[in-house]
């Protein structure tokens, strides 16, 4: 009885654990609300209330301006100014407060790669 | 160079001046004891002056500027902070910047108050004026009991809804992710009963319409927490956040727990994050965030806090996670002075990711 009730608790938290390498959609509104929100559009960095260099991620509006700039409609932009940001070695890379991670990356760079849809 | 482009971009670690909820069940039983909003934070109340004496290093006058001459029915308080140190982000940097810089006002006459927090915060890129002298906090109140500190507080104006442990440093994973960013005050009704035995908080709160809110949505949150004993408590709460874009539905359970012998306060939260997206394609994402928290006072003003962090952003993605080892000392210096040396592990994925942190020395002056 007390193993099939730890095995009730268990197989919830497991599986809340993930179990597949990405299942998330690659569309702008994850890129924007899901990744780049919580972690560059924080109030005092790149926010609408900052407008910090011109970019504000904390809204899909803002976010889809930015990234207009940055990754070019149809992330054809050859200089690809946010990757190169996250990925930075020096001062330049952001977020500043704290790394990105490499998944969340990814999953933008499948982004750009089919295109950028919805910019 | 780089010393600059700490100044400039590292101010996502810009903070406020908030409640030491360490010091609820091993100084007082409640927020109330030290300050005068009924969920802590901001002005400190007379035994929240003598508190702030009697834990400094040198402890002086605690009042309001050393003790400027001020109506009783007057209340004022202001805190000024800023930082410098290193931050590990994937790459070092150096970083230098101001934190807070405000100022705080209460006028009561017969259970009734007025507060105001207002000061600078960064300017916007090629913005007005508004966005650098703001008011954080503006609201009414109506104090049942205002001798005893305790029973019926309702509050309708521009404040932070109550939830779950209000911890000073917004970088707890249950503050930046949890529901409880920084600067994420809302317009708001409120309405909290706070005894020595239990507190509940209910607010129903709407997005700044003037500003660019940090919370965007409109929606309600709930807090209540039971004492179990005179040193142990537990709480529950939700919030539920409804915007154009995103709806957030929060649930929680935290834990107080003050051990007497050692003179160590456990606090300890964890979090149940459902994030709905509702534009364009739309996407749901079940998060957990949760932290503990042991602080001890130690001899001559200071205190050692010791902080474990789990953030998981989303449930799908297999080591989609971060997790975090906080080291804090506070120096309480003077009644006015603290000294805060704080430093951060950061691992994602359990560290087979990039990792992160910082070490950082912090100065909080209050008035």
């Amino acid at each position: 009885m007390r193993k099939r009730s730890f095995a009730y608790f268990l197989i919830p938290l497991l599986a809340a654990c993930g179990t597949t390498p990405d299942e998330r959609p690659p569309t702008l509104e994850v890129v924007a609300l899901s990744i780049l929100a919580p972690s560059c559009g924080q109030v005092q960095c790149h926010s609408s209330s900052t407008n910090l260099e011109g970019y504000a991620f904390d809204t899909l509006d803002g976010s889809r301006t930015a990234l207009r700039k940055l990754v070019g409609v149809g992330g054809t932009n050859p200089n690809n100014e946010l990757i190169e940001v996250l990925t930075a070695d020096g001062d330049k890379r952001m977020p500043a407060d704290t790394p990105m991670d490499e998944k969340d990356i990814a999953l933008i760079e499948a982004w750009i790669a089919d295109g950028a849809p919805g910019l | 160079m780089r010393l600059l482009l700490g100044i400039a971009l590292l101010a996502a670690l810009a903070g406020r001046a908030d409640a030491y909820p360490q010091f609820q069940l091993s100084r007082d039983a409640t927020c109330t004891g030290c300050h005068v909003a009924p969920d802590g934070g901001g002005i400190l109340n007379e035994n929240g002056t003598n508190t702030s004496e009697q834990i400094a290093w040198k402890g002086g006058d605690g009042e309001f500027m050393y003790g400027l001459d001020r109506p009783s029915w007057l209340q004022l308080g202001g805190d000024v902070r800023g930082a410098s140190g290193f931050i590990q982000n994937g790459a070092s940097n150096v970083a230098l910047y101001p934190m807070q810089a405000e100022v705080a006002a209460n006028a009561t006459a017969h259970g009734f108050s007025l507060h105001l927090v207002g000061g600078l915060r960064r300017p916007q890129s090629g913005g007005s004026a508004v966005h650098v002298l703001w008011s954080r906090e503006h609201y009414a109140m109506w104090q049942q009991n205002p001798e005893k500190n305790e029973g019926l507080y309702v509050r309708v104006g521009r404040m932070m809804p109550t939830y779950g442990l209000r911890l000073a440093e917004h970088v707890v994973y249950t503050q930046r992710y949890g529901g409880r960013p920084l600067y994420a005050e809302t317009y708001a009704a409120s309405v909290s009963y706070v005894n020595p035995s239990v507190e509940v908080h209910a607010s129903a709160f709407i997005k700044d319409p003037i500003g660019s809110p940090v919370e965007q949505g409109n929606g309600a949150a709930l807090y209540a927490e039971k004492r179990l004993g005179e040193h142990a408590a537990i709480g529950v709460e939700g919030k539920y956040s409804s915007g154009d874009e995103v709806h957030r539905t929060f649930a929680g359970v935290t834990g107080k727990l003050y051990l007497p012998g050692p003179d160590v306060m456990l606090l300890a939260e964890a979090e149940l994050i459902r994030q709905k997206i509702v534009v364009g394609a739309g996407d749901t994402a079940t998060q957990l965030a949760g932290y503990v928290l042991a602080s001890k006072p130690l001899s001559a003003g200071l205190m050692l806090d010791g902080g474990i962090g789990h953030y998981t952003q989303d449930t799908r993605v297999k080591g989609l996670t971060r997790d975090c080892v906080d080291v804090n000392l506070h120096w309480f210096m003077t009644a006015h002075v603290e000294m805060l040396f704080t430093g951060r592990i950061e691992l994602l994925d359990l560290g087979s990711g990039t990792n992160g942190g910082y070490a950082l020395a912090q100065i909080h002056y209050r008035l």
